[in-house]
């Protein structure tokens, strides 16, 4: 603990948070009113969870890295049971098809959330700890995809695509950077169309959310509804937007404006311009978060900070890809934007984490 | 070593992840940029509810720009179901306003439907009641203004004009031929929604409605009162089965006033049988003309230069035409007469030899080419054909009927516009009744309707002549209850018997007159025709031709006609005579007294020599009227 934190990554993260909670109000005033008579009521939760985060980041920011490298096994475990107990009908609830919660009073855990940290920090490890077996596929990443199939296979029991493939997803890009050779991905890749082309099977409307990705005007009230939506709120937005507050779309016709698609309704309210800023917010964190994997000379700490970067980049253009209409609607939130208290918390102590590194960063 | 290819890799995922989100930008701002019209279109359908406005719908002026279809205004209830909160309650104070069943109200109010109207008790509201709900001060209860169609003179001219049904949609007359001019578009009241149903708090759009366009008769208002007055004093006095009348400018077919009894109430067209409504009689009855027809016999002849106002003729009362002898309408005959008296004098076996003259190829040619036995093609609905003779049946007695208007069946329309070409110098008009189409507000002409010549039926020549006749039908004839002081007049008497299952009904008369003025030069045609006038002798001279002469007089005074030179009226001792006065001024008394021989003369002042008079020189007075006359010396 020589140096200081990365100043700049630390006020990008407070700046966007704040901006976050902001947007949650905004857009989660009229549906908040309408359920539950209380326009702030998801302002009051979210800056609950900002607060309790920002103690914890700044807390976990003085926390050596170091310590996770030691429980890695534990927090995996207590990952794990958590995953396991919330499937359970009875203990998990039902929130919106997935049961994917843990209700304790007002407030929602997502145990999903801790299991993206808890796999990544056991990944890095792993990774760490066996170096030489890297390139000995058998050894080296069969026992990490073991691990990964088996809380992807847990999530989708729930079930949770979105989150499933965030996770496997992030451990995907920390085998490559450590060096698995291509071959690797060209087999994971058809596996995965393969894998794709089942999941479909099982569940045609899948394809029917494919098909509305491409032209949701070919079913506008169902499965393109969203997209429409979605594109109704972006495009009236145009370049300087309605004005904070005065989004329409927000009325009923997108709903749950504060969760998934709350990107469309910053379009709508802030416009093109407001968009430059968010995403500017981003890449400024994301690209401080790549530089302090980069800087760092510690093993453990290089993997772990990038398999941070990189979640949260992963996730951030799985949302925003799909609110854009890029790609077909997933079901995944905005990280620090989209209301949800365990996603900003964990977020939090990630970017908490980060910090950390940076401190032994020269 | 093995940091820089960790590196390289983490670069590589770097690099891709800045190239995604410059994707995620472009494709926002495409969308923003590029799609905003579109979507913002889109959306805003979305968002917006859509509260009619009715335009105005466009006004009908008569040929002087005075309004004879109106519109005012009224409101109406519109329910936004979706607004309602307490729909019982909405529902139970609506339905006792508006007199409606309970149960039909909340099936109003609780309708999936943007937008509900109550037909039609929620419609057309009068005042009182618009206050009362608007008391209410309900949300999702609105009032709307709408425009109504409101005729200011109810029945005059309602045949033509027609009348409009509770959307203010044409139904017939007018109001329905030329209803996508007179329809405007409907503007709106554009506010946003949510997608249950509220209202946002966001300012409204105005969208102004586009009222119809204006169209402008060639109907005189005036004119057109005149001949609604006449017929209704004709009814009150006659009692006919029915009455028409028709006024036109001869010199181009323009249609001045057109009516006829029954006529209706369009403000209350439910009140009347579809046949009520639908038969504009100028144009849809047929009937034999009787001797107004004979115009077109005595037109053909002069034209034909068949007889001479000179030639003699001897009516014995009736004339033998092969195993028929048809008999004149004056028992004993009009003995030895002029053709010109056979004219005057309406003598049926006087126009049965100007027939029999012509012949029947030669006189069935002038009636076709006068525009009988086929529709004028008046800009009109449910004109009607009449019925001629097909000419390889006209034997020498269909000849001869035919030649004073018997065994024809015509329309008056087609009447009057045959003896408007036979006195206008020969030339057909097609009648007409809209002169432009005119833009709202503005009244630009958008289209204008001029006379449309059909063909030269008779030279200049010979309608002069017909002129000359007419004159003196009205001077001397069987039209001089038609003769107006100080305006010569030209005109026709026709007394038609009705068919009726084939035969002719016994003391049921069509009569009518036409008649024109100035005789010389005609400004105005008039044509009327009573259907069994009750309590009078069923003559066209007695019933008809005073009506035409009132309302010759008052298209005299409202067209502003001169007088002209009159051909002096050969009076019946029971007649009032009209003089000129000469000129005494400057006279010595005596002088004057001699001169003013057939006047009474009141005197002023003193002395031998007439300084002034009052009426002043060549002004017509009756015979024994008051001349007054300052002396001095």
């Amino acid at each position: 603990m020589k140096k200081n934190i990365d100043v700049i990554l630390l006020f990008a993260v407070i700046i966007i948070s704040i901006f976050g909670v902001m947007m949650i109000y905004s857009s989660s005033s009229i549906w908040a009113e309408y359920k539950f008579n209380d326009s702030l009521k998801y302002l009051k939760l979210q800056s609950i969870f900002l607060i309790i985060g920002t103690i914890l980041m700044i807390i976990i920011s003085k926390i050596p890295y170091m310590y996770y490298k030691d429980k890695a096994n534990i927090i995996l475990l207590v990952c794990f049971l958590l995953l396991i107990l919330v499937i359970i009908p009875g203990i998990g609830k039902i929130r919106n098809g997935s049961r994917s919660w843990f209700g304790i009073g007002g407030f929602g855990i997502q145990p999903s959330e801790f299991m993206k940290l808890g796999l990544i920090i056991f990944v890095s490890k792993y990774l760490c700890n066996n170096e030489k077996n890297i390139k000995d596929i058998k050894k080296g990443v069969l026992p990490i995809l073991f691990i990964t199939l088996l809380v992807f296979g847990l999530v989708m029991l729930q079930p949770d695509f979105g989150t499933g493939v965030i996770i496997v997803m992030s451990i995907i890009g920390l085998l490559f950077i450590a060096g698995i050779s291509m071959k690797f991905f060209y087999i994971t890749g058809i596996f995965g169309a393969i894998g794709a082309v089942i999941l479909i099977l099982i569940a045609p409307y899948r394809f029917k959310r494919i098909l509305s990705f491409i032209n949701p005007w070919i079913d506008p009230l169902g499965s393109g509804f969203q997209a429409i939506q979605s594109l109704f709120a972006i495009g009236p937005g145009g370049f300087l937007g309605l004005g904070i507050g005065n989004s329409i779309q927000k009325h009923f016709y997108l709903p749950e404006p504060q969760t998934d698609f709350i990107f469309a309704i910053i379009s709508e309210e802030l416009g093109f311009l407001g968009i430059l800023i968010v995403s500017t917010l981003f890449l400024i964190i994301i690209y401080r978060g790549i530089k302090i994997s980069l800087l760092s000379n510690d093993t453990f700490a290089k993997y772990l900070s990038f398999g941070i970067t990189f979640q949260l980049s992963f996730q951030a253009l799985l949302n925003l890809m799909v609110v854009v209409s890029l790609i077909p609607i997933t079901g995944v939130t905005l990280p620090f934007l989209s209301y949800g208290g365990s996603s900003l918390l964990i977020t939090l102590c990630e970017m908490g984490i980060l910090l950390n590194i940076s401190r032994y960063n020269s | 070593m093995f940091f820089k290819f960790i590196h390289k890799r983490i670069r590589i995922v770097l690099l891709i992840i800045f190239f995604l989100f410059f994707l995620v930008i472009l494709k926002v701002a495409y969308i923003q940029l590029f799609q905003y019209k579109k979507l913002n279109t889109l959306a805003t359908d979305l968002w917006s509810r859509n509260l009619p406005v009715e335009a105005n719908r466009g006004y009908i002026y008569d040929i002087n720009n005075l309004i004879i279809a109106d519109n005012i205004t009224t409101t109406s209830l519109v329910i936004i179901p979706n607004q309602i909160k307490d729909k019982e309650k909405v529902a139970k104070d609506l339905s006792e306003i508006l007199d409606v069943r309970y149960e039909e109200m909340y099936r109003h109010v609780s309708k999936k439907t943007s937008i509900e109207r109550v037909h039609p008790e929620g419609r057309r509201l009068n005042y009182d009641i618009a206050n009362r709900i608007s008391e209410l001060n309900y949300d999702g209860v609105y009032l709307l203004k709408e425009s109504k169609r409101y005729y200011p003179y109810d029945t005059l001219l309602s045949h033509v004009i027609g009348y409009v049904g509770i959307d203010n949609q044409g139904l017939s007359g007018i109001e329905l031929q030329y209803d996508k001019y007179l329809t405007g578009k409907y503007g709106m009241i554009k506010y946003f929604s949510d997608a249950k149903g509220n209202r946002l708090s966001m300012s409204e759009v105005y969208e102004k409605p586009q009222d119809g366009m204006n169209i402008q008769l060639t109907i005189n208002l005036d004119i057109q009162k005149a001949v609604e007055r006449e017929l209704d004093n004709a009814v009150a006095k006659y009692n006919p089965d029915s009455a028409l009348a028709i006024v036109m400018n001869p010199n181009n077919g323009e249609i001045l006033a057109m009516s006829s009894r029954p006529n209706f109430s369009p403000s209350n067209y439910k009140n009347y049988t579809i046949e009520q409504i639908n038969r504009n009689l100028p144009i849809w009855s047929t009937y034999e003309p009787g001797s107004t027809f004979k115009i077109i016999t005595l037109a053909a002849s002069l034209e034909e230069n068949t007889i001479d106002f000179n030639d003699t003729f001897y009516d014995g009362g009736s004339i033998q035409v092969e195993n028929a002898r048809i008999r004149c309408w004056k028992a004993g005959g009009h003995g030895a007469e002029t053709f010109l008296q056979v004219v005057e004098n309406s003598c049926n076996p006087g126009f049965v030899v100007m027939g029999q003259k012509l012949g029947k190829e030669k006189l069935f040619n002038y009636i076709n080419n006068f525009g009988f036995g086929k529709k004028t093609g008046i800009d009109l609905n449910g004109e009607e054909n009449g019925i001629l003779f097909n000419l390889d049946r006209v034997g020498p007695v269909e000849l001869a009927t035919t030649s004073f208007g018997q065994g024809v069946s015509v329309t008056p329309i087609q009447q009057i516009t045959a003896v408007s070409a036979a006195i206008n110098g020969g030339n057909l008009y097609k009648p007409y009744i809209v002169k432009r189409i005119l833009e709202p507000e503005t009244n630009n002409v958008i289209k204008e309707y001029d006379k449309t010549f059909v063909r030269k039926v008779i030279s200049e020549d010979a309608s002069k002549k017909v002129r000359y006749a007419l004159e003196s039908v009205v001077a001397n004839g069987t039209g001089r209850n038609a003769y107006i002081e100080g305006h010569s007049v030209g005109g026709k008497t026709g007394t038609a018997q009705k068919v009726k299952d084939g035969r002719y009904m016994v003391g049921n008369y069509i009569v009518s007159f036409i008649g024109f003025t100035p005789a010389s030069n005609p400004e105005v045609i008039v044509y009327v025709a009573i259907d069994y006038p009750k309590g009078v002798t069923q003559y066209g001279g007695t019933v008809s031709a005073p009506i035409a002469k009132e309302i010759l007089t008052d298209c005299i005074n409202i067209l502003n006609i001169k007088e002209d030179n009159v051909k002096p009226k050969e009076y019946n001792w029971n007649e009032i005579k009209y003089l000129d006065v000469p000129n005494v001024v400057g006279m010595k008394k005596e002088d004057a007294i001699k001169l003013l021989k057939d006047f009474t003369i009141n005197y002023s002042g003193t002395g031998d020599y007439v300084k002034e008079q009052s009426p002043e020189a060549n002004k017509r007075i009756k015979y024994g009227g008051v001349v007054r006359l300052l002396l001095g010396n």
